[in-house]
């Protein structure tokens, strides 16, 4: 019996876990009793870490699609394959005919791999990851505002500030450790405000709850700035040592008196100015928000109007304050350090830098690196579907249960002449695929991931990879030298990231070595560097913070006759998005087992609906059935579904359209109607 | 007694190896304390109960409960060596004895006893718990005992082969050296102890209304981990993974906190709010169990209370219901 220290693969938390071995076989888990992030304590997910490790289900050979069917295959033939299909499209249809879709659950190293795979070697840019799908707003408000897209400060925070604003974050099912400190924080006299018309967990211990309606965060924020600023309860000597354009903020949200923005969140204006005197108020205060922010149309708005009241309050930049986004996924702010995205390289240098470009380019031994910028994955998906993308490299991705608009996913995936899938299950997307690459699991792989607080850390073997699986980082690697590419051959993912130092500043000090046991939190510039808590402290990482005025613009689909609800999709605390894990795990699958709607008693009064009842929720773009829980989480008019479930799959429901500038889906409004199953 | 020097019980200890499969605290690389071998880390017996409980080594996490192939039925094998278990505190020890009797009775749980058949429990006690507190000895429970007096280990034996061992030690310790530690003893706070008989007390008279447990619910994140590290909790889930050549049944730790746990297959709870299965929690091994057992099933290990993030551990709740709720006990 052995024990590794490794990390959770579930949210980006980060809590560090023991993987208990048994004769080669994972049998349990132990927490890591003095983890800074975790501090001996682990959510249901992680206590349940290892239990989808041994599945039967386990992908353990090379498969390939003969005659219509998929066909256990050597991995020379798969490999020779891949590449030899790949080069082909390409040659027929140009360099960014191709995609390359990463994986948040992936490590550090695999990430900057694909990266460099697919600028390095197939010379297109078209490069980017799940991300896109939950946290792009973030990346692109808060990098404008602050110049860093990531979470200002650490989980630590939470221990000493006043106040927690809460908005677009169920923050003890989705990143459950920080939820219980954020119980805690309450506990000692933290004020807490929620804003989330569900009736979440921690709306039973706040202050405030405010349930505004669903896409009318703008229009409550920019009424609270209103209220913070006619009141003369903003921090001036912030603002104006710290800040720019403020002139234009308070121009634009003298506009949004309370009973404007009263009017449309569907609250009392006295909840919005009490709100904003609470949060004035305090020392401290944090803003912690989630996917009720980001994944809306006018996502990146919203991050503005988060970052724009930090600002205005002088909340920013020290221990206690900040604007913390939970990044959702294990290592999705890993996956955009690395530059998993179309128009930037690790660290967040910029594609169109030819002084970027020309760096990597001399250090990876190419002549020259693509100068366009990429496709996001939602625009690759559209142009997949148009016949623009013919070819797609997914790995560790399930974008036909996770994308919106199902049946435009699928259409996208099947009009494609070349798809290749990477992954530990035959996924949902893995049945479509031409080539399927059996990969290891994170129990049985090195690497490192990157926390939600910016802590970059270590990812270490417990188990072997059944059958011929291998890391990700390993068929890279293969696939590279396939296509001819002599610069990726590495004996383990150390000398990964030794690469990823050397061409990364924010990583510069980073070395495998340094990050036993509990991580480093970037920016860490180099070797001596003790890594960075608090951004933004005495200067913004952009000079001076800046204040970005927005708009309330409605989210795309409202309901109407034809559909009268609102349709918000989301996650349960037991399942992991797609389900891949979790529903092959006895524990969390027997929890919640069903594809579920949850419709306000009022309304299944209406609809003559009882809880536990089959119901049939259609919108635009498809039906289908789940389970009703007739239940007061949700309010009159809403709701909510999560997307784990093939059967009942919410996204056949969700709205295709994007924010103008993150390109993230409205996962969290779009029209739906529900009825009784007779 | 036996008297041996920390080094000397190392080497005492590292004989052992040869006959049996040694299990002791470890120190693992992130400082964590766990049940290890000897090639797993630093030996650390100092710091009192670890964060696991030792009694996973009998009852794990997922254990394999039988492999099928064809007509072929086989059970986990059996340990090549019988376990030498070092690490369980006194009150470890009375977690031990009540799942014991436990899986004992009735039908007698036989992958429980295939592991812990044969094995040799050497309990720690006296000045080695954190930071050197004291931990008093065990009322000559389990084979051996360890009794740190902050210089060296005293080893009594208590079973026919705890004394077969412990008399390859030929150092005698002298006949008073426990008599400081005995003194401490008499003076050890047991106000925890008195916490749960009062708790136990009001529980047994309906004295705490259902509004606390919704109140101590909501502060449950439903992580599971009050169950999951109690060396009295037993529940279990079963797993059938088929695979292309064989079938495996595991069984896997469960929890009572989970609204799945007594869901049947209708969708009736017979245990529907989070506030009735918290209340099941507390009410389990402060009432049930006594009525059932004779005994209340907290030992007081510490571990729910440690493991728990929001600070609803049993001793946490029970201090609580017992500030809000005892009074009422006194006016009647």
């Amino acid at each position: 019996m052995k024990k590794s220290l490794t990390l959770c693969p579930y949210c980006g938390v980060g809590c560090m876990l023991h993987l208990i071995t048994d004769n080669g076989r994972l049998v349990g888990v132990e927490p890591g009793s003095t983890h800074p992030v975790s501090r001996g304590s682990l959510c249901v997910k992680g206590w349940n870490a290892f239990g989808f490790v041994h599945h039967p289900d386990r992908l353990t050979r090379p498969l390939v699609r003969r005659s219509g069917r998929l066909e256990e295959t050597s991995w020379d033939d798969a490999l020779e394959t891949v590449v030899r299909r790949l080069k082909s499209v390409q040659d027929q249809h140009g360099l960014d005919s191709l995609m390359f879709a990463s994986s948040a659950k992936a490590t550090n190293e695999e990430n900057y791999l694909l990266m460099k795979l697919a600028r390095g070697v197939f010379g297109t840019n078209n490069i980017d990851h799940c991300a896109r799908l939950c946290h792009s707003s973030t990346v692109t408000a808060l990098a404008e505002c602050f110049g860093s897209g990531a979470m200002t400060g650490s989980i630590d925070c939470i221990d000493s500030t006043e106040l927690i604003f809460v908005i677009g974050s169920n923050t003890t099912e989705q990143h459950p450790l920080i939820g219980s400190r954020i119980i805690n924080a309450v506990r000692r006299g933290a004020k807490l405000i929620v804003a989330d018309n569900r009736n979440i967990r921690l709306a039973r211990h706040c202050t405030m709850h405010l349930r505004h309606r669903n896409g009318s965060d703008v229009a409550l924020l920019n009424s609270m700035m209103h209220v913070i600023i006619a009141e003369g309860l903003s921090d001036s000597e912030f603002i104006a040592a710290r800040t720019e354009n403020y002139p234009a903020l308070a121009a634009a949200v003298a506009e949004w008196p309370p009973d404007r923005g009263g009017a449309l969140t569907g609250l009392m204006p006295e909840e919005i100015t009490s709100a904003a005197r609470t949060f004035a108020a305090a020392r401290s205060a944090m803003i912690v928000y989630s996917m009720g922010i980001t994944q809306h149309s006018h996502g990146v708005d919203n991050v503005r109007c988060c970052a724009a009241l930090a600002m205005l309050t002088g909340n920013i930049g020290a221990p206690g304050k900040g604007v913390a986004p939970l990044r959702g996924q294990n290592n999705v702010q890993g996956g955009c350090d690395m530059g998993a995205l179309p128009d930037l390289y690790s660290g967040y240098q910029k594609a169109s830098d030819p002084v970027v470009r020309e760096k990597f380019a001399k250090a990876w031994g190419v002549a020259r690196l693509p100068e366009l910028p990429g496709l996001p994955l939602t625009h690759a998906m559209n142009a997949a579907a148009k016949g623009d993308i013919r070819a797609m490299f997914i790995m560790g991705e399930n974008p036909l249960l996770s994308d919106p608009d199902q049946a435009h996913a699928r259409k996208a995936l099947e009009n494609l002449d070349f798809l290749v899938v990477q992954d530990i299950f035959l996924t949902e997307t893995a049945a479509l695929a031409d080539v399927l690459l059996p990969a290891a699991c994170f129990a049985e792989k090195d690497g490192t991931f990157t926390n939600t607080e910016r802590r970059i850390q270590l990812l270490q073997k417990a188990v072997e990879p059944p059958g011929e699986a291998l890391p990700d980082w390993k068929i890279i690697c293969e696939l590279a030298a396939r296509a001819g590419f002599s610069g990726m051959k590495y004996n383990n993912t150390a000398e990964i990231m030794t690469e990823i130092a050397a061409l990364t500043p924010s990583y510069a000090g980073v070395t495998h070595e340094r990050l036993k046991p509990f991580g480093l939190q970037w920016p860490c510039p180099d070797s001596n560097h003790p890594g960075t808590p608090v951004l933004h402290q005495g200067s913004f990482t952009r000079g001076k913070g800046l204040f970005s005025p927005v708009n309330y613009r409605p989210s795309a689909e409202l309901p109407d006759e034809d559909y009268p609800f609102i349709l918000t999709t989301g996650r349960t605390y037991f399942h992991w998005h797609t389900g891949t894990m979790t529903r092959r795990t006895n524990l969390l699958d027997r929890e919640e087992r069903h594809s579920f709607v949850e419709l306000h008693p009022e309304d299944a009064v209406r609809l003559d609906v009882r809880n536990l009842e089959q119901v049939e929720i259609s919108s635009r773009r498809g039906a289908i059935r789940a389970q009703a829980r007739v239940t007061d989480m949700v309010i009159p008019g809403v709701i909510f579904m999560p997307f784990h479930f093939v059967e009942g799959a919410a996204n056949a429901l969700t709205l295709n359209t994007l924010d103008p500038e993150s390109h993230i889906p409205e996962f969290k409004v779009c029209a739906a109607a529900v009825r009784r199953v007779v | 007694m036996k008297i041996l020097s920390p080094e000397n019980l190392l080497i005492f200890l590292k004989d052992l190896s040869a006959d049996f499969d040694l299990r002791l605290p470890v120190l693992l690389s992130d400082g964590s304390r766990s049940i290890g071998s000897f090639d797993e880390g630093a030996i650390s017996l100092m710091g009192g109960a670890l964060s696991a409980k030792p009694t996973s080594l009998f009852f794990p996490q997922e254990g394999l409960m039988f492999c099928n192939q064809g007509d072929n039925f086989t059970p986990p094998p059996l340990p090549a060596k019988p376990l030498f278990v070092v690490g369980f505190t006194p009150r470890d020890l009375l977690c031990l004895a009540f799942i014991d009797r436990f899986f004992a009775t009735g039908l007698t749980d036989d992958l429980y006893f295939r592991q812990r058949d044969g094995a040799i429990i050497c309990a720690v006690s006296g000045y080695c718990g954190r930071d050197g507190a004291l931990i008093p000895p065990s009322d000559k429970e389990g084979d051996i005992e360890f009794i740190f007096d902050r210089t060296n280990w005293l080893i009594l034996a208590y079973s026919v082969r705890g004394r077969e061992i412990v008399s390859a030690i030929l150092t005698e310790a002298p006949p008073d050296a426990l008599a400081g530690i005995i003194d401490a003893v008499s003076q050890f706070d047991r106000s925890d102890e008195l916490l749960l008989q009062q708790g136990s007390r009001l529980l047994a008279d309906g004295l705490v209304p259902d509004s606390f447990w919704s109140e101590i619910a909501d502060r449950c994140i439903l992580c599971t981990g009050c169950n999951l590290v109690c060396p009295t909790c037993t529940c279990f889930g079963v797993q059938d993974w088929r695979y292309v050549d064989k079938m495996e049944r595991s069984r896997i730790w469960d929890s009572c906190q989970l609204e799945g746990f007594m869901r049947e297959a209708g969708g009736h709870n017979p245990m529907p709010t989070e506030g009735e299965r918290t209340r099941r929690r507390i009410h389990h091994k402060l009432a049930a169990d006594k009525t059932r057992w004779g005994e209340i099933s907290c030992f007081l290990c510490g571990r729910c209370d440690a493991v728990c993030p929001t600070g609803i551990g049993i001793v946490s709740v029970v201090r609580e219901m017992v500030a809000r709720f005892a009074p009422i006990i006194t006016l009647v």
